[in-house]
Order: structure tokens, then sequence, then C-alpha cells
């Protein structure tokens, strides 16, 4: 009878340490507001409804070079560079579903989303204040405007 | 006596500078981890093994639809059990022959959890996670004596997968884009409804051929239609989704709540971890995404069948379909793409303003100027809101350009000055695609050609003519898939009157902010008189121009076409052609007419002027009336044909 050890555990623990740090460019926070999408349509990818080489199957450490924030959920801040655009949009108008997603990422409480998007709509020039503006200036000038705010200050980590 | 090895593989960690916060994120988590990890357990004796496979085989558990299911089991042969699974991949398997063998499959699976010299994620109870729940039930001595695994990359997946509740996804045809002629399906995974609004962090599960980027041709398609590309289970955040199919393909989604209970959505996750990396041949026409789709759902819910319908063919709006029959389908919600968000806008915005919004777009300034300024305050905010919206439109697909990007900023400044709104209007339907008639066609006919009657039998594999019934479909699309067409003369001849392999008619009309191509392509053999007789051709005829829409309902249309056609008559073997067409669709509600002039002449100086009207009365959902009356005039000779078909759809 054999005794084994599984190691493999704590290999698989460490392996996260060498995971970019926040901000890595792997995580897409240094890009700028209105990126873009890159590239044509592929046309057999459509129709195939398939992806040009990458088998992405919802990890979120290893496959997009982001570590993850364990106390924000669905992955954390990073998904935040990637719905930039559309939560840009939703800041100035007042509303919408990047601007829920958002909330949704900072554990907002359903009773304090208005208030959420009243604040970062007042604040829409201090979050976006230029063009080209990061992910990373975004999603530090957002926890600062909700660190001023009574209601929006725990949601802030 | 426990013994710690060392990996060699952990020596990079035990180097990496040791700060203070590398040791507060990594190091405490990882330490505390691997002490409070119970080491696995002795093997169990043979015995226990040999006794679990003997109570399978007892049991017929090999035989059982959920093990069939779990492992993409096909029968191929209904007499005597033959089987060969749809997985073409040896890591699905544990049995040498468990492609073919279910049986053996179960027998090596059981022995698979038991083994110890294997550990963590790479273990069988790790990599085949719903086949160990299930054979857990099934057999109720395997709990007590497994040896004890940790999957801990199963563990870190499973905490960001939502698993509450499905989603059936289609993101519907749209016009320009020939690559999305029969829609697709996805599944959405969702949080419980507390994470209300938050479908955006939703997880999207999407079956799909992994192609390289060389690949982006037409003959690269064959390959896509016959199996040659590896098809993989694709797991992204829903987001992803919108923007790549609402956005980037200006398609329409629409969002199907399925009733699976949450312990059904679980089995399903489950299995989806079983098939991560994992390959199957993918295939255009049937075994597809739609398909693999399906095939979760029965593993989620035992005892439901959705696939066996779908052997030759499965047209995502057909599974959507067969999921309806199954009473899985709670609701139909809609996602309008940003081009349809932008015609509603633009429908909105008075005619007089229309100037404004290009202007606008392009310098943001001039929302300083009287003409501006002096508008009430709600077509102010309409017309910037539109601008910024169309100034992005434009860079959807593109890299990102400075000068547009400092525009849409100084836009979306101005749009916040005025007041917050609440909730935007958007653009709603209730022409569910689903709800459309059924995609493959028989029709039967009578008519006279050239002064001499003929019966007509029709079959079409699918899908959708301009004047079929317009419920579910967009007007001003046609996409047809394997026409054909036999008459049956008073001499007792029976002839192919026409064969179309594909047959795509695609008309978007240009609008103030679009100006979309419309365009045409078919090939087959169809009959062209030539030279006094009847004679079946075969040819590509394609082309491009414009349409639009003067009033609701109607579309204007002309084109330029080239045709290649090879014909017995004509000296070559294929001879070119030039033409055009000019052309109306009306669609007046319970009937669709067109009228169609169009010409063509070859390079032998033969040519084919013709008028064509047809109109399809909708009589049900899936049963219609069609007559056509066509004039033909050539070089020597004019004759005209009348024709009046029941047309009938059908699953």
């Amino acid at each position: 009878m054999k005794k084994v050890i599984c190691s493999a555990v704590l290999l698989a623990a460490s392996s996260g340490a060498f995971a970019e740090a926040p901000g890595g460019p792997g995580c897409g926070w240094g890009n700028m507001l209105f990126e873009g999408q890159n590239g044509p349509v592929h046309f057999l990818a459509t129709t195939t409804n398939g992806t040009s080489g990458n088998k992405t199957f919802g990890m979120t450490s290893g496959t997009n070079g982001c570590s993850i924030d364990g106390k924000l959920t669905y992955g954390g801040k990073s998904m935040i560079s990637s719905i930039m655009d559309r939560f840009s949009e939703d800041v100035a108008q007042g509303s919408g579903e990047a601007l829920d997603a958002v909330a949704v990422i900072y554990n907002i409480a359903p009773e304090d989303r208005a208030t959420f998007a009243a604040v970062t709509h007042e604040n829409f020039k201090v979050i976006f204040p230029t063009a080209q503006v990061t992910a990373e200036d975004v999603i530090s000038s957002l926890e600062t405007v909700m660190k001023s705010d009574a209601r929006l200050a725990k949601y802030v980590i | 006596m426990r013994k710690t090895i060392i990996k060699p593989q952990l020596l990079p960690f035990l180097f990496l500078r040791l700060n203070m916060r590398y040791l507060k994120n990594y190091f405490i988590p990882a330490l505390t981890l691997f002490l409070t990890t119970t080491p696995c357990s002795y093997a169990t004796s043979l015995e226990t093994i040999n006794q679990l496979q003997a109570n399978a085989v007892a049991n017929q558990l090999s035989q059982h639809p959920e093990w069939i299911n779990l492992l993409h089991y096909e029968q191929t042969n209904w007499f005597n059990n033959d089987y060969v699974s749809q997985v073409d991949d040896a890591r699905f398997f544990n049995a040498e022959d468990g492609k073919t063998n279910p049986t053996a499959e179960l027998s090596e699976t059981i022995n698979a959890f038991f083994k110890t010299d294997i550990t963590g994620d790479n273990h069988a109870q790790c990599k085949f996670v719903a086949r160990l729940e299930w054979l857990k039930e099934k057999l109720p001595d395997l709990q007590t004596s497994l040896p004890e695994v940790t999957c801990k990359e199963y563990l870190e997946w499973r905490a960001n997968i939502p698993d509450e509740s499905v989603t059936m996804v289609f993101p519907a045809y749209h016009l320009n884009s020939p690559s999305s002629m029969f829609g697709h399906t996805l599944i959405r995974l969702d949080p419980p409804a507390d994470r209300q609004g938050s479908e955006w962090l939703s997880i999207a599960v999407n079956f799909g051929a992994n192609v390289t980027d060389g690949d982006n041709s037409l003959f690269y398609a064959f390959k896509g239609l016959s199996g040659g590309y590896p098809g993989y289970f694709i797991v992204t955040p829903y987001f992803k989704k919108i923007k790549e199919y609402n956005y980037r393909e200006k398609r329409d989604i629409w969002e199907y709540p399925l009733n699976l209970t949450a312990e059904e959505t679980r089995r399903m996750v489950t299995h989806l971890w079983e098939l991560r990396d994992i390959q199957f041949d993918y295939y255009f026409f049937d075994e597809n995404c739609s398909y693999r789709l399906l095939e979760l759902l029965e593993v989620a819910r035992p005892g439901i069948d959705l696939t066996n319908e779908f052997k030759l063919t499965a047209i995502p709006v057909d599974t959507v379909r067969s999921i309806e029959d199954a009473g899985l389908i709670t609701a139909a919600t809609y996602r309008p793409s940003q081009v349809t968000v932008l015609e509603y806008l633009l429908a909105k915005i008075p005619n007089k303003n229309h100037h404004l919004i290009e202007a606008i777009a392009n310098d943001p300034e001039l929302t300083r100027s009287s003409e501006f300024t002096d508008l009430p305050t709600i077509e102010q905010r309409q017309l910037v809101e539109i601008s910024y919206k169309y100034l992005r439109y434009q860079q959807t697909g593109t890299v990102r350009d400075e000068a547009i990007a400092t525009r849409s900023h100084e836009l979306l400044g101005i749009l916040n000055s005025y007041p917050a709104q609440q909730t935007a209007p958007t653009p709603t339907s209730n022409n569910q695609p689903e709800k459309g008639h059924y995609s493959k066609r028989l029709t039967i006919g009578y008519g006279e050609e050239n002064k001499s009657n003929y019966a007509e039998l029709g079959y079409k594999l699918s899908f959708h003519n301009l004047e079929d019934n317009e419920a579910g479909f967009l007007q001003g699309a046609q996409i047809n898939l394997g026409n054909i067409q036999l008459r049956a003369y008073q001499d007792e001849s029976i002839r192919l009157q026409q064969f179309d392999v594909v047959d795509i008619f695609s008309l978007t009309p240009r609008t103030r902010l679009f100006d979309p191509l419309s365009w045409r392509i078919y090939t087959g053999a169809e009959r062209q008189y030539t030279a006094g007789k009847d004679r079946l051709v075969a040819h590509v005829t394609g082309g491009a121009g414009v349409a639009y829409q003067p009033i609701n309902n109607n579309i204007i249309y002309s084109m330029l076409l080239a045709r290649i056609e090879r014909n017995s008559a004509f000296d070559n073997n294929i001879t070119p052609a030039l033409g055009a067409s000019l052309g109306m669709l009306h669609h007046f509600g319970n009937s669709t007419a067109r009228l169609e002039l169009s010409g063509e002449e070859f390079d032998n100086h033969e040519y084919r002027h013709r008028g064509l009207y047809t109109q399809n009365f909708v009589i049900s959902r899936n049963h219609s009336i069609k007559i056509n009356a066509t004039r033909e005039e050539q070089r020597s000779i004019h004759f005209s044909e009348f024709g009046i078909n029941y047309q009938y759809y059908f699953f």
C-alpha cells in the first residue's frame, strides 16, 4: 500500500503567484477609452461560430494573464477594461447595462444602484477626464468617487 | 509517515522576492492550502473495484441513456447496440476502445476513479466530474470507498461559473453577412436573480470550430462542411458575445430563459467541465453549434430527446423550436444590434434635423451654434446621442482613431450635461425567429410553359424566399440551400426543371446613416430555352447593387449581374454574360409580391430579357399559395409561363 502526497495542490496554488500583477498589459488595464475592436470579422469563424486559435474556457487566471482579486466577483475589475466604452456611455447618460454590470462587479446592493448611477453621472468628467484615459485610471477615479459618497464608500475595499 | 517532496517546479517559487505583498497575497494562502490538504487515501482493494464493476454490468449501466449522453455515444446500428462516440479525442475516454465500447469505458472509468498513482487535477475524479456524480448515484457503494482527491482547478473554475439557470441565446441573421445566414445558438449560464442586471457578466457557452487566421476563404468553408475542423466548447463572459454579435456582426440577439432547475443546470455545468479542450469534429450542417448544445440540455435533463430529429441538418432556429416543443422555454427577450438601435433612434428624430447628425459627429462644436441651441432640449439630447452612437458605429471593427476618440469623448461630455436618464428607450420586437415558418419546403404545382402544361413537384432543404411568410424573418433576405424542382409534361416526360445549390438574395435598404450593398448569388442547374429547345444548363450568377425603402414594407432594388453558363447550344463550353435587374418587393401583410425586370447578354450576343411577377399568399404559418408569371424575349423567340404552387413548410 502506497502513500502519496498530493503535491500538485501546492503547485496549482502557487501558480497564482506568477500571474501578472494587476495592471499588467495582459489584463487590458492600460487600454485607453475607445480602444476599439481590431481586425475584420473573420468569415470562417462566424460561419462555424468558432474562434481563431483561442480555446478559452472561462478560466479567470492563466488564460488572460490577469490575476483575480478575490474580493470582487466575476473575475473582478479586469472585466471593466473590456466594457469600458459602454460603461463611459452609460455613465454619461445615467443608466445602462454596462453600468449595472460594474455595479454588480462591486457587489453594490440593488437598493444602492440608483445612487451609483446618479453619483457616477455627476462625476462623468472626473472618471473620464479625457479620451486618453486608461482602464486603470478609470477604476482608480471611480473608486475615489465612490469612497467620497456615504452610501457607496462601503463597496470599495 | 508523511513525506514532503519538494518538486523542482517549486524552486522558482522559493526564489521569489519575498516582499510583504507577495507574502500576503500568495505565500500565506498557498501555505494554508498546503497544510489543510489531506493526503490522498490508500488504494482500495481490487475486490471492491471488481464488485462495483460487476454491479455496473448487472444493472446494465453502460446502456443507460444518461451514460450514453455523457459519453456522446450515438447508436450506429439499432439491432446490435453498436455505438460510436462523437468525441474525437482520446483524452475523453478511459478505456482503450472507449470510443466504441460503452461497457468497457464504464468499467475503466470506475477503475480510473480508484487510481492512487495520479493526483489532483489530472485524476479521473477531477476530469470526469459528471460521470463520477452519476455513478455515485447509481452505485452507492462507490461513494464510501473512493480515494479522496482535491480538484483545485475544477473548484476554482466552478467558483467563476454561474450555475443557477440557463438561457438559450440565438443571434439572429443579418442580411449582409452570409456567414450568419442560419443564425447561431449558444447557451448562457446565469447567476441567481439577486444579481439582477448582470447578464453582461453571465457566462456564454459556445460550440464552434477552431480555425486559424490563414483559413479565411471559401475553400476552407468547404472544409467546414465536410468536418475538417476540430470543434470545441468555448466559455467566455457574455458581454464578449454581445460585442461580437450586437456590434461587430450587426445581429439582433434573442434570449430564451429556460426552465432548467438549479440541479439540472449544475449537472450541465459539471459535464461542461468534462468537455474542456475536448475535440469534436465540426460539421456545418448537422453536428454544429446548435446540435452540441442540445446534447448539453439532454445531459441536464435526463429523459428529454432533442437531438434525434436533427440527424441530417441542425438549423439553429429549428433547434430553438425543438427546445420550445420540449417545454423548456419560458420567455423571449430581444437584444437589438447597434445598427437596429441607430435606425430606431433615427426614426425618432424629425427629418428637419437629420442633416445635423453627421455634422455634429464630425464637429461637436456645432452644438454651440444657434441652429442647435434653438432646438427643444429633448431634440438636442437625441441628436447628441445618435451622433455619438453613429461615431462609435463607424469605429466598430477598426483600430482606435485618435481624432474620433476625442470627438466621441467630447460628445459624451455634452450628453452628460443633460439630466440623467433613468432608462434608455430601446427598440423592441415581437418578430421571434422561432415563430416563423419551418425550414424545409415541399411544393406541388401546376402551370403552363410556352403553351404546354406541366405538373410540378419541389423540395427545398432550407430556408426562406423573399416572398415567403415574413413572420419571424427579415424583409429582403433570401437564403436557400438545396432546392429541387421536377416537372411532368403532357407527353409524360419528367424533367429536372431546376436545382439550386445555393441561392442568396440580400436586399438591405440604404438609409441616411447606412449605405450597404445589396447583392445576389445563386448557382445550380436550370432549364433555359435555347436554340429551339428547352435545355438544362449549369450556371453561376451573381451581382450587386442598391436597395431603397421608399415606404414601409416596400423595397426597390437594382443590380448589375454577371453570369457564366454551360449550355449545350452555345459554341463555347462556358459562356459568360453580363446583365442587370430592376425590381420591387412589397409586403402586404398576409401576402408578398415581387415584380422584376431583368436581362443578360452573352458574349456570343445571345440575350434574354424577362419580366417576372410573383406573389405568395399566406394561408397559415406553414401553408401558402404562390403564383408566378414570366414573359421572356430572346433574339428569335418570345414566350410566357404561368404557374400556381401550393407550398408546405415542415421541420
